[in-house]
C-alpha cells in the first residue's frame, strides 16, 4: 500500500530522529511472522516505522493506546485467519469497557488521505505537528493525509500548553494545526496569536461539535495572518472524515459540519445522516471471527447523527440518535457507562456528566469512570443527588438532570 | 494556610492527587496525570486560589513545581 510518498519526512521533536527506510525494513522483519500486529502507539518513530510496516506488508494492524493495559482485547482478537482487504482496526470510543472495532480496508485509508490532503490543499511543503494521539482516528489522519503528500509530519509528546510543543511549531516551521474542541477551550486560554507562528497557515477542527463563537473566533485569528480554518466532521467508521467545510464559506455556512469529502455523498435518510464513500469501513468487528469477514457496509454508513442538508449540499448535525456523550473527541455511550456504574449519566460540553444518589466517594468514582473509559478524569464530572428525577413512566427524566447542570 | 500549601493544596486538585501525596518535586513530563487537560485545570485553581492572571508564555512555562513557585513570584506571591 503505497501510503507512505517518497518525499515524505517523519522527525521527532525531542530527539531528532528521522524515520529511515531503514526502520521500516527492520520493523517489517519483526513483524513478519504476525497475521495481526497489534500495535501499541505512542508518537515515536519506532511505532509509526512499525505502522508503515503493517500496512507494507498488508497485515491489519490494530492500533492501542500505549498507556492502557490491552492483554484481554489483544485475546479476544487473536486469530490467525483475517480477510485480506483488512488493513487498519481501530478502537470505535478509546473505552476499555468496549471491545468493538472499527474495520478499515486499504482502499477506505488510501481513499480517505486522499480526500483530506484534497480537502485541505496538502502539499510536499506542508508541515504538520502531533496534537492528537495516532491511535486516535483524527490524529492518524493527520499522519496519513500529509504521509500521502510527501509532507512532513512532526513527532511531538508534550502537547499545547507546554514551551516545548511551540518551541517545536517554530523550530520545525509547521504549517498545519489540528485541534479538538477542548484544545480550542485550551488555545483561547492562551490567547493563541497565529502571528507568533508565522509559519502556521491551517487550522483543522474536528472531533465534535466546535461552539460557533470559538468558530468564528479562531477563523478570525486565521484570516488576519492570511491563514486559513478549515472544520471537519465524521466518524473512525468512515476512515475518519466525511465533511469539511471550505474556509471562504465559514462565515455564510457558520455551524455546518461541510460538504462532503470528493468521492462522497450525504444523504439524510428518517432524519438519520447517511454517507456514501470509499471510506466507509467494511463493518464492525466484535469478536476474532469478525476479522475474516467482508465488507459488510458496500460503502454505506448509517452515522447515527440527526442533521439536514441545505440546498447547496452543506451539512447541519443536529443530534445523535442514540444517547451518546463526545468528551475530548472520543465517543461514549451513555448507556454502557449506566450499565457499569450506578449513576444516571447525560452528555455536556465536551463532558460526560453522570448523577449518584449512593453514598460513594465522589472523587473516587469520578477517577473508577474515567479509568474505564480511558479518558481524563476532568471529562468526568460526578454530582450527587438526593434521588434520580423520573418521568411518568418511571425512567429517568434526563431533560432534568441536563437542566440542572 | 502557608502559600505553600496552598500551592500544594492546588497541585493535588488539579491533578488528582490524594491528600498526602507529596508534590514539590513535581514534573510535568514525569507524571501521567499531568497532562494538557490537567494543565488547564491547574492554572485555573493557581489563578483561583492567588487572584492573579497569568501569562502565556507563564502558562507554557509552567513545567514543574518549582517553576510555579518562581512563576508566582513574578506576580507577587511569595510562596515559602
Amino acid at each position: 500500500m503505497n501510503l507512505l510518498h517518497p518525499s515524505a519526512r517523519v522527525v521527532d521533536a525531542a530527539t531528532g530522529a528521522v524515520l529511515t527506510p531503514a526502520m521500516i525494513d527492520a520493523a517489517a522483519a519483526e513483524i513478519a511472522g504476525h497475521p495481526i500486529v497489534f500495535l501499541p502507539m505512542p508518537s515515536t518513530v519506532e511505532a509509526v516505522a512499525r505502522y508503515l510496516a503493517a500496512l507494507r506488508l498488508e497485515k491489519p494492524v490494530l492500533l492501542l493506546d500505549p498507556d492502557l493495559d490491552h492483554t484481554a482485547l489483544i485475546a479476544r482478537y487473536t486469530t490467525d485467519q483475517v480477510h485480506p482487504d483488512l488493513a487498519l482496526l481501530l478502537t470505535t470510543s478509546g473505552s476499555t469497557g468496549d471491545p468493538k472495532l472499527v474495520r478499515l480496508s486499504r482502499a477506505a485509508v488510501l481513499a480517505n488521505a486522499g480526500q483530506v490532503a484534497d480537502s485541505l490543499g496538502i502539499t510536499g511543503d506542508d508541515v504538520a505537528i502531533t496534537t492528537l494521539p495516532l491511535f486516535y482516528s483524527y490524529g492518524l489522519s493527520v499522519l496519513h493525509s500529509h504521509l500521502l503528500r510527501g509532507a512532513t509530519v512532526v513527532l511531538e509528546r508534550t502537547g499545547i500548553m507546554q514551551r516545548d510543543f511551540w518551541a517545536a511549531v517554530g523550530e520545525h516551521r509547521v504549517t498545519s494545526l489540528a485541534f479538538v474542541p477542548s484544545q480550542y477551550e485550551m488555545l483561547r486560554r492562551l490567547r493563541f496569536d497565529p502571528s507568533r507562528y508565522p509559519s502556521v497557515r491551517t487550522l483543522t477542527q474536528a472531533g465534535g461539535r466546535l461552539r460557533t463563537d470559538l468558530v468564528t473566533d479562531f477563523a478570525a485569528r486565521m484570516d488576519a495572518v492570511g491563514g486559513r480554518m478549515f472544520v471537519m466532521y465524521g466518524q473512525t467508521e468512515a476512515g475518519p472524515r466525511m465533511a469539511c467545510l471550505p474556509p471562504s464559506r465559514l462565515a455564510d455556512r457558520l455551524g455546518s459540519a461541510g460538504l462532503a469529502m470528493p468521492g462522497g455523498t450525504f444523504t439524510v435518510e428518517d432524519g438519520e445522516v447517511v454517507y456514501r464513500g470509499p471510506n466507509v469501513m467494511m463493518g464492525y468487528a466484535e469478536t476474532a471471527a469478525d476479522l475474516a469477514r467482508g465488507d459488510d457496509l458496500a460503502g454505506v454508513l448509517h452515522t447515527g447523527d440527526l442533521g439536514h442538508l441545505d440546498d447547496e449540499g452543506f451539512l447541519f448535525i443536529t443530534g445523535r440518535r442514540k444517547r451518546m456523550a463526545k468528551v475530548f473527541g472520543v465517543r461514549i455511550n451513555l448507556d454502557d457507562v449506566e450499565r457499569h456504574f450506578p449513576v444516571a449519566a447525560v452528555a455536556g460540553d465536551d463532558k460526560l456528566h453522570v448523577f449518584t444518589s449512593g453514598e460513594d466517594d465522589v472523587r473516587a468514582l469520578r477517577s473508577k469512570i474515567a479509568e474505564w473509559l480511558g479518558t481524563h478524569f476532568t471529562g468526568v464530572d460526578v454530582r450527587t443527588i438526593s434521588s434520580l428525577p423520573l418521568l411518568p413512566n418511571g425512567k429517568t427524566d434526563y431533560r432534568a438532570l441536563e437542566a440542572s447542570l | 494556610m502557608t502559600e505553600l500549601q496552598r500551592l500544594r493544596e492546588a497541585f493535588r486538585t488539579a491533578l488528582d492527587l490524594p491528600a498526602d501525596e507529596p508534590v514539590d518535586d513535581l514534573r510535568y513530563q514525569d507524571n501521567e496525570k499531568w497532562d494538557s487537560l490537567a494543565h488547564m485545570s491547574l492554572v485555573a485553581a493557581i489563578e483561583d486560589e492567588f487572584s492573579v492572571m497569568i501569562d502565556t508564555d507563564d502558562v507554557i512555562n509552567m513545567s514543574s513545581f518549582a517553576e510555579a513557585v518562581r512563576i508566582l513570584g513574578k506576580y507577587g506571591v511569595d510562596v515559602k
